[in-house]
């Protein structure tokens, strides 16, 4: 009986969450047909059926998280539908791990979906690694419990030991989660571990796109060295030049500020392109494309869509690309191709007043470019103060690649191009 | 103490042996006037004459059963095979006489003799002169299998080969000759079965031997100074017999197992010990036992695909990242 199983449909996957089942229990599934769509860590994506069939049983449903590899769904002949209404618990030979799903789903209370249990046709059964089965049976950890993070999702030693920790911690303190934002609930999707919760907190579960940003955020400041660089740029003679650019262009996509500063960026990182590579394994990787992300602001959170061949690019091309790109960001359409390949990213904030700010990098990214607010500041001119427009700039560096002489100058570079726009039209 | 190349070290070996016993002579192609096609034997004709050094036809089958006559008769021959590769010639002797003979004549005639030959690739010498043939020998009880990776243990393991009372094959490897390491002094040996744990760790266990397991030591020497992750690097020295406990004990402590090896992967070394050790510790593991071997061709002779067929640090270093635990031990 053909399982459907979670796919791996970007290369930081770990899981995806069933956003919607476009096929009901019962159904008839042709090869090919789309049955459900699922939100990964970049993108929404939908899942197609590999086999033809009827839809028997849907096993992770609308809102609950399944890991790479996991069950969502049997598609068979139809002659089992009515008895998924029960789920089977037969028993397999181990017992008390044995009933993961349907015992998991039968405690209504808190929604089953952490459980990474994938269902063969003879019952159910948690993949688990001989010394973490061991281990959970000298702890007396229910393994229904632990979310496993080995491959298709098999439950490893590391994954014991993080649980037993959190269970540690969790009685003795009762600490204020930290919800950053006080929004009503988004989706049911809880971790089924019981942690004493006070009262007066709501908690918000992560989507699985705000997950991807906190774990790929804090592997960065905790694995990559950052430091950082700033300078003030005069945007004055770019500033009078933009609108010029925008007449001419008869109600096609304007040029923005941010276009010409991704530009610039272009035409710096060909000129260094030590700063257009990674760190990876020892090693210096230094990119041949130079493809810039631009931190996008949603609702909930963040996404870096990504331009391709910026440096081979004219400005009106990054314009048209940079506002499609947004657009689709904010109606939720961005796919795995959009959000992929950065090889170095910008985050402008200068629309909200910002002074100045520093970029957390974006790995395996290995700088990023902190864009505030322009002002009217008074800088001494042949001993004259006189107002010009100013704007500060931060550039966060990975020290394991880059020093603070080079990228300087790589930002030296970008504030020479700014101050002479003419230089970005070539 | 004193450093010493993988050459000198059983050069010394070989001359402090023919000093030590005088039933013990050598014999192989090449090994005497022309002092040996790698100059193990350098000087050595000279030395000790041409009763002892005996240059022979290019005849393996021959010489190998003329050895395994002579160590019936109470002589310690050391053949040297001139790489392993023409060892083929001479199965028969080898299997069916030289590793059964004290078993078949019930303990009465025991067969003194050893069998030195190099092995391995790298060198540009094509398909037929490449090759890792250690599983052959290793699969045959009635024979032992040395396969030393340092200067020291070289030394050590010759010497219990040369007085061991039955037929062994020591295998060296044609890139180590040139490797240099401290040798102790003084007149020891080093025990058939005792695997050397040539570096401890808990994260991960890495089993080779020969030349893999020096590899083996650099890249988790390096890997442990990048990232903190701490390997344990198991030399097995002797595959048959094999140091089963060695092997368990280090992979109940680490719970991840990678064999490291440079003969083909299939029904290679690696499945033998990925076999013992779901065997005698299933209960420890925390991840698949991984084997990293070479690709399953003729050894090619253009350098790059030779570069691309032969395992190394980088296909090592792929696997480690794959079943690296995320969390660190003391």
């Amino acid at each position: 009986m053909p399982e459907v199983s979670m796919p791996r449909l970007s290369d930081t996957m770990q899981e995806g969450t069933i956003t919607r089942w476009l096929k009901k229990t019962g159904d008839q599934v042709k090869k090919g047909d789309i049955i459900a769509e699922v939100e990964t860590d970049k993108a929404n994506m939908e899942i197609e059926a590999y086999n033809a069939g009827i839809l028997e049983q849907i096993l992770v449903h609308e809102g609950e998280v399944a890991a790479i590899g996991q069950a969502i769904a049997i598609i068979g002949t139809g002659q089992s539908v009515q008895k998924s209404a029960q789920p089977a618990t037969k028993s397999a030979p181990a017992a008390q791990l044995a009933t993961a799903n349907s015992a998991a789903r039968a405690t209504t209370s808190q929604p089953a979906v952490q459980v990474p249990a994938p269902i063969s046709d003879n019952g159910t059964r948690i993949k688990v690694s001989p010394l973490a089965r061991r281990i959970a049976e000298e702890h007396g950890i229910d393994l229904r419990l632990v979310q496993g993070s080995g491959p298709s999702g098999r439950i490893i030693r590391d994954d014991l030991e993080d649980y037993l920790e959190k269970r540690h911690a969790a009685p003795a303190v009762a600490q204020p989660v930290a919800a950053p934002l006080p929004v009503t609930p988004v989706a049911p999707a809880a971790p089924a571990p019981v942690e004493a919760v006070p009262a007066d907190v709501d908690v918000v579960a992560l989507t699985t796109m705000q997950k991807t940003v906190a774990r790929r955020l804090t592997e960065s400041k905790q694995t990559v060295p950052h430091f950082y660089i700033s300078n003030e740029v005069d945007m004055t003679d770019l500033l009078t030049l933009r609108p010029t650019l925008n007449a001419a262009s008869e109600g096609d996509v304007k040029i923005s500020v941010n276009d010409l500063v991704i530009k610039a960026c272009a035409l710096a990182l060909e000129k260094f392109p030590e700063v257009n590579s990674s760190y990876k394994d020892g090693q210096f990787l230094r990119h041949k494309h130079i493809n810039i992300g631009c931190a996008v602001d949603i609702p909930n959170g963040l996404v870096v869509p990504v331009i391709r061949d910026v440096n081979l690019k004219g400005v009106r091309t990054i314009a048209r690309e940079t506002k499609a790109l947004a657009e689709k960001a904010k109606a939720g359409r961005l796919t795995v191709a959009d959000l992929s390949g950065g090889t170095f990213s910008i985050s402008n904030l200068g629309m909200m007043d910002v002074s100045s700010f520093v970029a957390v990098i974006n790995p395996p990214e290995a700088a990023i470019l902190a864009v505030a607010a322009i002002r009217k500041t008074f800088v001494p001119v042949d001993g004259q103060p006189v107002i010009r427009d100013i704007m500060p700039l931060t550039l966060s560096a990975d020290h394991r690649i880059l020093y603070g002489a080079m990228v300087a100058r790589f930002l030296q570079e970008v504030k020479r191009l700014l101050q002479n726009p003419y230089a970005l039209l070539g | 103490m004193a450093e010493v190349t993988f050459r000198q070290a059983l050069h010394d070996t070989l001359r402090e042996e023919l000093l030590r016993d005088e039933n013990v002579f050598l014999m192989g192609e090449e090994i005497g006037v022309f002092e040996g096609s790698y100059k193990i034997t350098a000087g050595l004709l000279k030395e000790f004459g041409s009763k002892r050094i005996v240059d022979t036809p290019i005849s393996e089958n021959g010489f190998v059963g003329l050895a395994a006559g002579a160590a019936m008769l109470g002589l310690r021959p050391v053949v040297e095979i001139m790489t392993i590769n023409f060892i083929i010639l001479a199965m028969d002797e080898i299997v069916n006489h030289a590793a059964k003979i004290y078993y078949m004549f019930g303990g009465q005639t025991p067969v003194p003799m050893v069998i030195r030959t190099p092995g391995g690739g790298g060198q540009q010498l094509s398909a037929t002169h490449s090759q890792n043939l250690e599983v052959w020998f290793a699969h045959v009880p009635g024979l032992k299998v040395m396969a030393p990776a340092t200067p020291h243990d070289a030394k050590g393991m010759l010497r219990t080969a040369i007085r061991d009372n039955n037929p062994v094959l020591f295998l060296e490897n044609l890139a180590l000759y040139n490797t240099k390491g401290e040798v102790a002094d003084g007149d020891y040996t080093i025990p058939f079965g005792k695997a050397k744990v040539m570096k401890e760790g808990n994260d991960l266990t890495i089993v080779s031997y020969s030349r893999m397991a020096t590899v083996a030591l650099d890249v988790a020497r390096r890997i442990e100074r990048e990232s903190g992750l701490s390997i344990e690097v198991v030399d097995l020295r002797s595959l048959r017999p094999l140091d089963k406990e060695t092997i368990v004990n280090s992979v109940k402590k680490t719970n991840r197992a990678i064999v490291f090896e440079e003969d083909w992967r299939t029904y290679g070394i690696g499945a033998e010990i990925a076999a013992l050790i779901q065997e005698d510790a299933f209960d420890y593991l925390d991840a698949p036992i991984k084997r990293v071997a070479s690709v399953e061709v003729p050894l090619p002779y253009a350098k790059p695909l030779e570069i691309a067929a032969l395992t190394s640090t980088k296909q090592l270093i792929d696997v480690i990242n794959e079943i690296a635990p995320r969390r660190r031990r003391r």
